[in-house]
């Protein structure tokens, strides 16, 4: 816990890398399965406790999507209260909250994205990467301190088209067609794009991302 | 396809942007537990987590944890619930009861966990009747029976607004399968299905399941319900038990 403590610490000194909320985020808390467990458990104040770990983090990343405080925060509403409604489909013992909270957020800002561009997801989709279950024992050390460093320099090593089809992808939630379309470019060099962006990023941080 | 053949494609789909068939094969594999698919895609979620930590650091308005505490406890406030330090006593006095007319220990144990899991239950049961509330009581609500027809249902209506999301109300709906559960689906005109959520349904057949959030009612063409496996289905995978016809909506 004092590790997590002194992280906390540190994020609200802000050293100016703008991803520390995110990295705090998906900090592993050793306290995690028993703020599941009362979560699963329907108690008020394990979702104050759970909005006061991850509140900003959702918050940053869902605005970063939409680039509007307002929605961000309707978004994030939504967020904690999907988590809220359906906690009982994270394992306790195995289950990564930070990562599935912040999918879910994702997954909400893009669907809105969508949605309000007339895409041809609608708002209400059930995306597949809040499945529970793809968060169990996630790696979240990957994410932490020095780490996460080497993850900022990494993405700033990507060279810009590589970087703008991850940030395409990620932070607007464009297909590779849609993608294609906007950059100009054809989709098959859309696609080798994303392919080696993703790998670059993998090989750049080696060790701290397993392959 | 074969987990290979799926290998190269698990960092789309963890970004979502996976083509078809790749992205409905992965989502069969996981939802059959496929243990080197959740493997690869788990990796492929940490990978793409990164790129979320190029989002600047912002701050919410103070605000923003009050309502989201509010949509829960107001909601509790509201319909009556008591605070938890007089569920707390109300389960003391009890404990003290049992004790007093010669409970044994394991029974005693067996109340106050029967408590406090219907205490579980009524704040869960409170929190949907609340979003329930909200689309019942919405002016632009649209509203859709279905099973009158049949001699053994499900039977119930379906209730759609705008603003608020969806909510089924079912009755005389059969037990699920073990590992099974029950999946709505929004149906818009012309398109595939879109997943509303996942519910069982109760002892006696009846069910109330809410999709909070915005849906188009003008372009929904039916709600159905499906029986599907626990993780949930992309799109259905057996017939329907129930097909709500969406009338055209207000104007």
């Amino acid at each position: 816990m004092a590790r997590n403590q002194n992280a906390r610490v540190s994020a609200r000194s802000d050293d100016g890398g703008g991803m520390l909320p995110l990295i705090l985020a998906i900090y592993a808390d050793p306290e995690e399965p028993a703020l599941i467990v009362r979560l699963q458990h329907r108690d008020p104040k394990a979702l104050a406790e759970l909005y006061d770990s991850y509140g900003r983090a959702a918050f940053a990343l869902v605005l970063r999507v939409v680039r509007d405080r307002a929605i961000a925060e309707d978004l994030v509403q939504e967020t904690f209260l999907r988590v809220w409604n359906r906690a009982h489909l994270i394992d306790s013992e195995k289950g990564a909250l930070g990562p599935w909270l912040l999918a879910i957020a994702r997954n909400r800002a893009i669907d809105y994205l969508r949605s309000s561009a007339g895409r041809e997801r609608n708002a209400i989709e059930l995306n597949e990467t809040d499945h529970a279950p793809l968060y169990r024992e996630m790696e979240a050390e990957i994410l932490i301190s020095d780490q996460a460093r080497r993850v900022r320099a990494a993405m700033d090593r990507l060279a810009p088209n590589y970087r703008t089809v991850m940030e395409l992808a990620y932070f607007e939630g464009l297909s590779q067609s849609e993608m294609s379309v906007k950059m100009g470019q054809p989709l098959g060099t859309i696609k080798t794009w994303v392919r080696t962006a993703l790998q670059s990023l993998r090989n750049d941080l080696g060790v701290a991302v397993p392959s | 396809m074969n987990c290979d053949e799926l290998r190269d494609h698990y960092d789309l789909y963890a970004l979502d942007i996976a083509e078809e068939p790749e992205r409905g094969e992965i989502r069969t594999h996981i939802n059959r537990g496929c243990e080197v698919c959740m493997a690869g895609v788990k990796r492929s979620l940490e990978t793409v987590a990164l790129i979320g930590a190029s989002a600047p650091e912002a701050e919410p308005s103070s605000q923003l944890r009050r309502r989201i505490l509010a949509s829960v406890g107001s909601a509790e406030r509201r319909a009556g619930w008591i605070p938890w330090w007089a569920a707390a006593l109300a389960i003391a006095a009890l404990c003290v009861v049992a004790a007093y007319l010669g409970f044994n220990g394991r029974e005693y144990e067996r109340t106050v966990a029967r408590l406090r899991s219907e205490r579980r239950e009524q704040t869960a049961q409170i929190t949907s009747l609340t979003e329930a509330f909200a689309i019942l009581s919405g002016p632009n609500t649209t509203e859709a029976s279905f099973g009158g027809m049949q001699p053994m249902p499900p039977q119930g209506k379906v209730f759609l607004n705008p603003a608020r999301g969806v909510l089924l109300i079912a009755s005389n709906l059969p037990r699920t399968p073990a590992n099974k559960i029950y999946e709505m689906w929004i149906i818009p005109k012309g398109a595939k299905p879109v997943p509303a959520g996942l519910f069982q349904a109760q002892e006696n057949g009846s069910a109330m399941h809410v999709q909070a959030g915005t849906v188009d009612v003008r372009s929904t063409a039916a709600v159905a319900v499906t029986v599907e496996n626990e993780a949930g289905a992309d799109q259905p995978t057996t017939q329907p038990l129930i097909v709500a016809a969406v009338p055209p909506a207000p104007r």
